[in-house]
């Protein structure tokens, strides 16, 4: 007996010649069942031998790795989590395709046709079998999506996961593997499958603007984890899905079409194949509609005019204004600066806004996803632009600190960090510096050279934040070599900087913290915070004067005016360059307001 | 075939014929140098061309079509492009350090690295042509008179023969397990993930990556890589057991114990 017999069976290439003539009438109910029985059994043996495949659960941890970069220094944010989840979908779907490849050719490689024409199984069985043994993929799948959503969860993330995008992860990686058993059955060497999955891996950078969405697989070009909320059609969730289904559909017939050799079944499968490729179509044709005008006008407005959308909280001379969603985050805002506020001796007369801004820079063409405004005539996207040229940032105000959408991590060690920035930016706004300067608005970025308010400031934000000794200190050194500075040059004398992560929290810091001014703080937190409270309640406003330097401040508390010179002996200074200052004009500023 | 020599060996414990010269044939340790003429043409025939070709002409067709539309977008071609484009010689090269028949040319007093590694030398001007096409086809995108310093080269062709020579020692590990069957199959991926962990890892980017590494400390530290990758790959050729791994509660069943009294 063999599975020719029966009438479910389909004929192969590999199959084995049909016992006895395989009459219609002849056909028993026995072997009639005998090929789906069969058909079950081979997938599920090719399931396990995929759930246990080495490949498959590299393919998991590589995933999860990719996932856990991708979303790690962000702020987890439901719109974007999900999207992220599927790039690391792709790391199993990768897998999953040179995995079943290898599987599906097994029979064809190495000289074993002759072994298995023998098998009662013929090859249009065993190509059911290891497409419906997929399956065995999806638990690996799963397993990440799960994993990831339960880790984006606990991370507080905002928003609500779109369903149409985490299912276009578990039928990319069907998809994938539906491929590869098309590829494994036409081309059985091992080489095939990892030039199918270099192809998978690499097609994603020959499209580019809108039609980037053709390729639901792109993990690249998107601009989700800097938007304020969830943007309908962008991407294209429900497109991408019907899309990947069609494709694993499309893998499907492929792989039976170069299995099977009866007539009527090549002509069943022909059909079916057309119309996944029109599926296909149609879905790519959805993918390429541009974003609803109205959706991007709500965008726009978002962006350029906040206070339409934020919400706006004062306390203590301070103003939060967050977009709707993000009011989670006001108790992790108000910490850093209530701490900076607690040691002040004095508040500013003017008041400190604390505002989220799109860091998406609408305002240089070159620099957007093209994806966004694909689609719209050119008259409506100068529209935009010449709306968003009002947007806050774009004409940043000296008091006002500015957060990036998206930029504000979820805890550990990035949320110290950007603690610290977020204080050393309130108290540079409480000691007269400008916690914020952008070379777009006109604000140049100052420095304030031998002024004590710069020391001041950042002994203010290391009470209130805490931040370790080490992280600080490694802030005399340019990141690209323990054994170099970054200095600049400000009235022909080269100034050495102190360098501090904030940049990524902040959407511009406040001017360039001197060494100086560092070491000078430094000094100040190894003495009882009452002393130095005393002294600086005694005569505030002179200590946040310009022209109160260093000396002054360290005489008055009794310390000595830090030497640079001990940490310049082994360090030399980088950026400058030449030993001759550049053209005034070309030097940084002296802070003098 | 060795030709039957008239002097006869002396096996141990044989008593000597009376009459014939006795001379202990102890051969040459490089005897077998004399064989290489005749495997020559063994080893070029049986080496995976096709493979090989397959795996250089794909990330050129897509470094090609890559150049094509840089060039209607007016952007030209990075480092990152050729490297993108040069995977997929490293996965077909993964491929070729294979030795077929091990148990039988184990048995030969030939010695069984000889035929991958003569197949590894006959890759090597294959994928140097590959490397040096895909460069030209890079700066083909780039204009005459780029603004600015363009990058070094030496940096690239350092990493991509480190990028090579760890997808041979990859094969090579991979012809001795239990993978063997599958080759480069197992040893591709194995490479890549190397090679994006050594990417990416905070660790080793400080080393390997450009920046924060600098031109010459990555030129060095790839071919320090490719140096030790080479030196593994000798120790694994030379290797002469398989290291297959048993499962010791398999072997302290009723039935393996039973067998082993």
């Amino acid at each position: 007996m063999t599975a020719t017999d029966g009438g479910l069976a389909l004929g192969g290439a590999g199959a084995a010649d049909p016992a006895g003539g395989a009459g219609g009438s002849r056909v028993t109910a026995r072997s009639r069942a005998l090929p789906l029985r069969m058909v079950l059994a081979l997938a599920k043996a090719e399931a396990w031998l995929l759930v246990r495949s080495m490949l498959v659960l590299a393919g998991l941890v590589a995933g999860g790795l990719l996932i856990w970069l991708l979303l790690h220094p962000v702020q987890p944010l439901w719109w974007n989590a999900a999207w992220e989840i599927g790039a690391g979908q792709f790391a199993v779907a990768i897998a999953v395709l040179v995995a079943a490849q290898l599987a599906a050719g097994r029979a064809d490689r190495d000289g074993m046709v002759d072994l298995y024409a023998s098998f009662p199984a013929t090859a249009g069985n065993r190509t059911i079998a290891h497409l419906t043994g997929l399956a065995g993929a999806v638990p690996a799948s799963l397993l990440l999506l799960g994993a990831a959503a339960a880790v984006v969860d606990l991370r507080g993330a905002i928003g609500t996961p779109s369903s149409a995008v985490l299912a276009g992860g578990l039928l990319l990686v069907i998809a994938a593997g539906a491929a590869g058993i098309a590829i494994g059955r036409r081309f059985p060497h091992p080489m095939a499958g990892l030039i199918g999955a270099l192809a998978l891996f690499l097609s994603s950078t020959l499209f580019q603007g809108g039609s980037i969405w053709l390729l639901p697989w792109e993990i690249k070009h998107d601009d989700l984890s800097e938007l304020p909320g969830p943007l309908a059609g962008y991407p294209p969730a429900g497109a991408h899905a019907a899309e990947l289904a069609s494709i694993a559909v499309l893998g499907g017939v492929v792989a039976l079409l170069v299995t099977v050799n009866r007539g009527r079944a090549r002509v069943g499968l022909a059909t079916a194949c057309i119309l996944a490729v029109a599926v296909i179509g149609l879905a790519g044709a959805a993918q390429l509609r541009p974003i609803p005008t109205t959706e991007l006008n709500h965008l726009m407005a978002e962006v350029a005019d906040p206070a339409s959308a934020q919400r706006c909280t004062t306390a203590d001379q301070v103003r939060y204004c967050l977009y709707p969603g993000f009011g989670r985050d006001l108790p992790s805002l108000e910490a850093p600066v209530n701490g900076v506020l607690a040691h002040l001796p004095a508040r500013p007369d003017q008041l400190l806004t604390i505002r989220q801004f799109v860091p998406i820079d609408f305002t240089q063409p070159a620099l957007i996803d093209p994806t966004l405004t694909h689609g719209h005539p050119k008259r409506q996207i100068d529209q935009w632009y010449a709306q968003l040229q009002k947007a806050p940032f774009a004409n940043a105000a000296a008091s006002a600190i500015y957060l990036p959408v998206g930029q504000w991590p979820a805890a550990g060690a990035p949320l110290a960090d950007a603690h610290f920035a977020l204080a050393l930016g309130a108290a540079e706004w409480a000691v007269h510096l400008p916690p914020t300067t952008s070379s777009r608005s006109g604000f140049q970025s100052c420095v304030a050279v031998d002024q004590a308010r710069e020391a001041i400031a950042i002994w203010l934000a290391i009470l209130a934040t805490h931040p370790p000794a080490g992280q600080l200190q490694d802030g005399l050194h340019s990141p690209r070599s323990s054994h170099a500075i970054q200095a600049t040059w400000v009235r022909n004398t080269l100034i050495p900087i102190w360098v501090y992560p904030r940049a990524r929290y902040l959407a511009s810091s406040g001017p360039p913290i001197t060494a100086a001014g560092y070491m000078l703080a430094k000094g100040m937190t190894n003495l009882p915070e009452q002393k130095v409270a005393r002294v600086l309640k005694g005569n505030w406003g002179r200590w946040v004067n310009w022209r109160t330097t260093d000396a002054q401040l360290a005489a008055a508390l009794g310390i000595p005016t830090p030497s640079l010179r001990a940490v310049l002996r082994t360090l030399h200074p980088r950026g400058a360059g030449p030993t001759a200052p550049p053209p005034s004009n070309e030097q940084s500023p002296l802070c003098t307001t | 075939m060795t030709p039957p020599s008239t002097d006869i060996a002396r096996a141990e414990g044989a008593t000597p014929a009376p009459g014939r010269p006795i001379r202990h044939a102890r051969r040459h340790r490089l005897a077998w140098l004399r064989a290489l003429p005749l495997l020559a043409r063994h080893i070029t025939r049986t080496m995976p061309w096709v493979t090989l070709l397959v795996g250089c002409l794909a990330g050129t067709i897509y470094l090609t079509i890559m150049a094509h539309v840089a060039g209607t977008s007016h952007t030209p071609l990075g480092q990152s492009s050729v490297r993108l484009a040069f995977l997929s010689a490293v996965a077909a090269l993964a491929f070729v350090p294979r030795a077929w028949f091990r148990p039988v040319t184990q048995a030969t007093p030939v010695p069984a690295w000889v035929a991958p590694v003569g197949h590894i030398l006959l890759a090597a001007p294959v994928l140097a042509v590959t490397c040096w096409t895909q460069l030209r086809l890079m700066a083909h995108t780039i204009p005459p008179d780029p603004p600015g310093y363009a990058p070094a080269i030496y940096p690239l062709i350092a990493q991509l023969t480190g990028w090579c020579l760890l997808a041979v020692a990859a094969a090579a590990c991979a012809d001795r397990s239990r993978y063997a069957d599958l080759g480069g199959a197992i040893a591709a991926p194995v490479s890549f993930a190397a090679l994006a962990l050594a990417w990416y890892a905070p660790v080793t980017a400080r080393f390997l990556v450009e920046p924060p590494a600098t031109t010459r400390g990555v030129t060095i530290a790839w071919y320090a890589i490719a140096t030790a990758a080479l030196a593994l790959t000798c120790a694994v050729m030379r290797d002469h057991w398989h290291r297959y791994t048993r499962d010791r509660h398999r072997l302290s069943s009723p039935t393996a114990a039973h067998l082993l009294k």
